[in-house]
């Protein structure tokens, strides 16, 4: 076991060293072959796993990481002057004298430093599979950019080595090794983010990196009021063992900073929305399977000692208000990758709160949540960079000839929209279970409650008419053909778009024994008290939850199955008509309607900063 | 077993019941300006005569939504009198209309489009507040079931009347009454979302409407609880009451409606869900 760990954690570095030597011929049998072998490892993990692995490392590494750290720190220093980013260097200024004072004053580490859980296993799955799918579909992305081959070599190293480090992530138990890893995330989003070198790719990769860098300095802040509130090593599991006491709030609330940071919460949304300038599998591994995904990572971790602690009621407050406000921000937006976004931004928001409530029930809400939109959003991006090298598309508002020019494209994109947001896909079980188990939480903190419920379930309605929205163009066609032929888009981009749809139609059938055999044993975990998944005749309970099997059974029917079939059906022995067009003869552009919501973005932002305040203040008093 | 019988004939006879609510709205809407207005029976002459005309469609995929639109409605509205969850049925009832939406950007028609732009802002004017009836009516009965809304004994309606007046403000929305009526607006937009249907496709979407008449009722009369008496002299007044301001208002801009629903009839619902949430 242990040594299969460490395999996740050696081979995609390695990957990422040799794939910046081999020659490109060699590069794609090697990037599927590692794709395969650590998506099989990570499954093979999950499945043989028993309890919680903790383990060590020698000595020796605590030095190495603590000079990888200054190294890093001194590397960001540097970008810093390069660039002439007065904020990323007085960033990098704080955080190295913060390490550095650390360093200084620590004491010695005795405990283990890597812990893996079942919540780990489960992010593994995640990280490895769907990062595995990116990379080899980034093998033929790639080839069609306008880059030197070195370049080219670089883009798919850094995706290796950002494997590896989300392995890392969510397996480190000492806060100072995870402050490494969380930064080392930073620096490869910055790198990738960065990747094409023009004037936005550099402003927007030094956005992402200075907000970020907020939160590794949080979280030395957190190692430090660890320390001298006197609660011994900085470390997950002290954490957690220490959770009744009222100290330990200030710490809990500075590493929720950090997750909402990389959970791109609002204020501090501005970096995600940014990294829509790197190539499109950049955007695909930002918003499905790593990066933000630390987010609800970090809470979910840290939600038996956040659970009914007034930081968590700023944090479910918090994600309640941008969960609703970047469902409107959405509704202006006319990139269709900037709609993806706004969409992971919200779906976000309702993971971490999901996560922050802290019952088991609301924890598997929360995994659903992040599981199923990890494989949505990984197949909209995918398709959305076919969409701009195969078909040139980039705004929404010109795909309306899509449904003709690329039926296929165009009925995965439709698929993976009603994926978010129809039932019986999983968005929408975890939608449902959020809703419903938010209801039980109105119980005792009734106002609360019922703020978050109104503002999750009109996010919700506002979400649904964007998604629509998109649809509406996806589904539209001129009527002067019957015939649909289904385009070629080549092998690599086929068969990853069918293996994530595959992923996706087969966690839908097979979703009761998901949750029985998947979810519930990591909520269990997390939470410490065993999910009870009951199956009554037709009505399945999940705790207090109640999942009405038979209507969402027919509305499958009626809906997903109803827009896909739209597509294909054909009426036999009907005229056709032209459109009525009141007889006259302009030229319409055939375009959405839109909110102009950019006024209300600055209040937002404020709002947002507001509530960080409210977090530091709340585990202050 | 006698409770279940009564949801079922409900459902089964829903797209009747709708045609003749409309066919006596027509009549009552007629005398309310002193005419004398077609016969109850309108309606169902209507249709027989949509059956008799020539099929002729824009493309296959626009038909057929406009034909799922009905019957996903249906569903949502056997939900609700089955006494399914609400949040289920305003969301089932939000992506059915969805499907007309989708069928009327489906086509190259600027009057569909626009139409189906203002009946995505209708959405967004009239949702939220369905939504905070739901989270009320959960507050008070302790489940999302309507089922609890039609067994409560005390009508909820003594409990959340800010809600109920703020649900009458959106009935028009829904319905497509004036003064917000300005997702059908025959004047600007020559129906709007329907213009493309014709013929026996129309005749979907047409019945869709009467099945939408008797949703909206329903809701209201999950404001009287398990009290039959209340719940008809509710349904009965919201009658009167929509086709009075349909007949005595001009319509509004969607603007001006979205701006009107979101601060006062939204508040409305809100402050009643907040008073619900401190007792």
């Amino acid at each position: 076991m242990y040594s299969l760990i460490t395999f996740l954690f050696v081979v995609p570095v390695l990957i990422s060293l040799l794939l910046l030597v081999v020659p490109k011929s060699l590069a794609r049998p090697l990037v599927i072959t590692t794709a395969l072998l650590l998506s099989a490892i990570s499954v093979y993990l999950f499945i043989n796993s028993e309890g919680v692995y903790y383990f060590g490392v020698p000595a020796y590494v605590n030095d190495m990481v603590a000079v990888a750290d200054i190294i890093l720190l001194i590397f960001f220093g540097w970008i810093a002057i390069k660039r002439r980013s007065w904020i990323v260097g007085l960033m990098s200024l704080l955080q190295l004298g913060g390490l550095l004072y650390l360093l200084n004053t620590m004491p010695a580490h005795h405990s283990l430093q890597f812990m893996v859980d079942k919540l780990s296993l489960f992010m593994f799955l995640l990280i490895n599979i769907i990062s595995g799918i990116i990379a080899v579909y980034s093998l033929r992305y790639i080839d069609e950019e306008h880059c030197s081959p070195f370049r080219k070599k670089y883009f798919l190293s850094t995706i290796f080595w950002f494997i590896a480090v989300m392995n890392l992530v969510v397996s480190s138990n000492n806060l100072e090794y995870f402050f490494l890893f969380f930064e080392l995330t930073t620096l490869a989003s910055f790198l990738l983010i960065g990747f094409r070198k023009d004037e936005i790719s550099v402003k927007n990769s030094l956005t992402a990196l200075w907000m970020n860098q907020i939160g590794g300095l949080a979280i030395l802040a957190a190692i430090f009021f660890i320390h001298h509130n006197g609660y011994g090593e900085a470390t997950f599991s002290n954490l957690l063992a220490n959770a009744k006491a009222e100290t330990i709030l200030l710490p809990l609330a500075l590493l929720s900073i950090a997750a909402l940071i990389k959970g791109a919460q609002m204020p501090f949304s501005k970096w995600l929305l940014g990294a829509m300038v790197a190539p499109t599998p950049v955007s695909a591994l930002l918003h499905s399977s790593t990066m933000v995904k630390i987010a609800p990572f970090i809470i979910l971790r840290l939600s038996p000692a956040l659970k009914d602690t007034p930081v968590a009621n700023v944090i479910m407050a918090l994600t309640g208000f941008v969960f609703i406000a970047a469902a409107i921000g959405a509704l202006s937006q006319d990139n269709f990758k900037r709609i993806l976004a706004h969409s992971t931004i919200a779906l976000l928001a309702l993971m971490i709160m999901m996560a922050a409530v802290g019952t088991p029930v609301t924890i598997t809400a929360s995994l659903i949540l992040v599981l199923f939109h990890g494989i949505s959003k990984s197949m909209l991006f995918l398709n959305a960079g076919i969409l701009e090298k195969v078909f040139h598309l980039k705004q929404s508002s010109d795909m309306d000839k899509l449904g003709e020019s690329g039926p296929f494209t165009a009925l995965v994109i439709t698929i993976g929209f009603m994926s978010l947001l129809l039932p019986p896909f999983g968005a929408f079980i975890g939608k449902w279970v959020s809703i419903e188990s938010l209801g039980t939480l109105a119980t005792d903190k009734k106002i609360l409650g019922a703020l978050i419920m109104v503002a999750v379930a009109a996010g919700g309605a506002v979400l649904s008419l964007l998604y629509f929205k998109v649809m509406g163009l996806l589904i539209a066609r001129t009527g002067n053909e019957d015939k649909i032929h289904f385009e070629k888009t080549g092998p690599f981009y086929a068969i990853t778009t069918y293996l994530l749809l595959g992923l996706l139609l087969s966690t839908v059938v097979g979703l009761p024994l998901l949750l029985n055999n998947y979810f519930t044993p990591v909520a269990t975990q997390i939470s410490g008290t065993p999910v009870a998944l009951v199956t009554e005749g037709w009505t399945m309970y999940l705790g207090a939850v109640k999942l009405p099997l038979l209507p969402m059974i027919i509305a499958f029917l009626l809906l997903p199955v109803t827009i896909v079939v739209a597509m294909f059906v054909r009426f036999k022995n009907v005229d056709r008509a032209k459109e009525y067009m009141c007889g006259e003869k302009v030229n319409y552009s055939f375009s959405s309607f839109y909110f102009s919501t950019d006024r209300a973005t600055p209040y937002f932002a404020a709002a947002g900063v507001l509530f960080f305040v409210a977090l530091i203040m709340v585990a202050l008093i | 077993m006698n409770n279940l019988w009564v949801p079922i004939i409900l459902i089964i006879l829903a797209p009747l019941l709708g045609g003749l609510v409309y066919g006596f709205e027509r009549i009552i809407k007629a005398r309310m300006q002193r005419r004398i207005g077609p016969p109850l029976l309108q309606p169902f002459y209507d249709f027989l005569k949509l059956a008799d005309k020539r099929k002729m469609i824009v493309h296959s995929a626009h038909a057929f939504l406009g034909i799922m639109h009905f019957v996903s409605l249906w569903f949502a509205l056997a939900v609700l009198l089955l006494g399914g969850d609400l949040i289920l049925v305003i969301f089932l009832h939000l992506l059915s209309t969805a499907l007309l939406i989708l069928a009327a950007y489906s086509t190259r028609s600027i009057f569909s489009h626009l139409g189906a732009n203002r009946t995505a802002i209708s959405i967004l004017a009239y949702e939220p507040v369905l939504i905070i009836i739901a989270v009320s009516i959960f507050m008070l009965t302790g489940s999302f079931d309507a089922a609890a809304a039609f067994q409560s004994e005390q009508p909820l309606l003594y409990k959340m009347p800010l809600a109920f007046i703020a649900l009458l403000l959106v009935l028009p929305i829904k319905l497509k009454k004036s003064p917000f009526d300005v997702a059908e607006a025959h004047q600007e937009l020559t129906g709007g979302v329907e213009l493309e249907f014709s013929g026996i496709f129309y005749e979907a979407v047409y019945t869709a409407k009467w099945i939408d008449y008797v949703f909206c009722y329903a809701l209201v009369y999950l404001f009287a609880g398990n009290n039959i008496l209340l719940g008809t002299g509710l349904i009965v007044c919201t009658f009167f009451y929509l086709n009075a301001l349909d007949n005595s208002t001009a319509r509004v801009s969607y603007k001006q409606m979205l701006r009107f629903s979101l601060t006062v009839s939204f508040s409305l619902a809100f402050i009643n869900l907040l008073l619900n949430s401190l007792t």
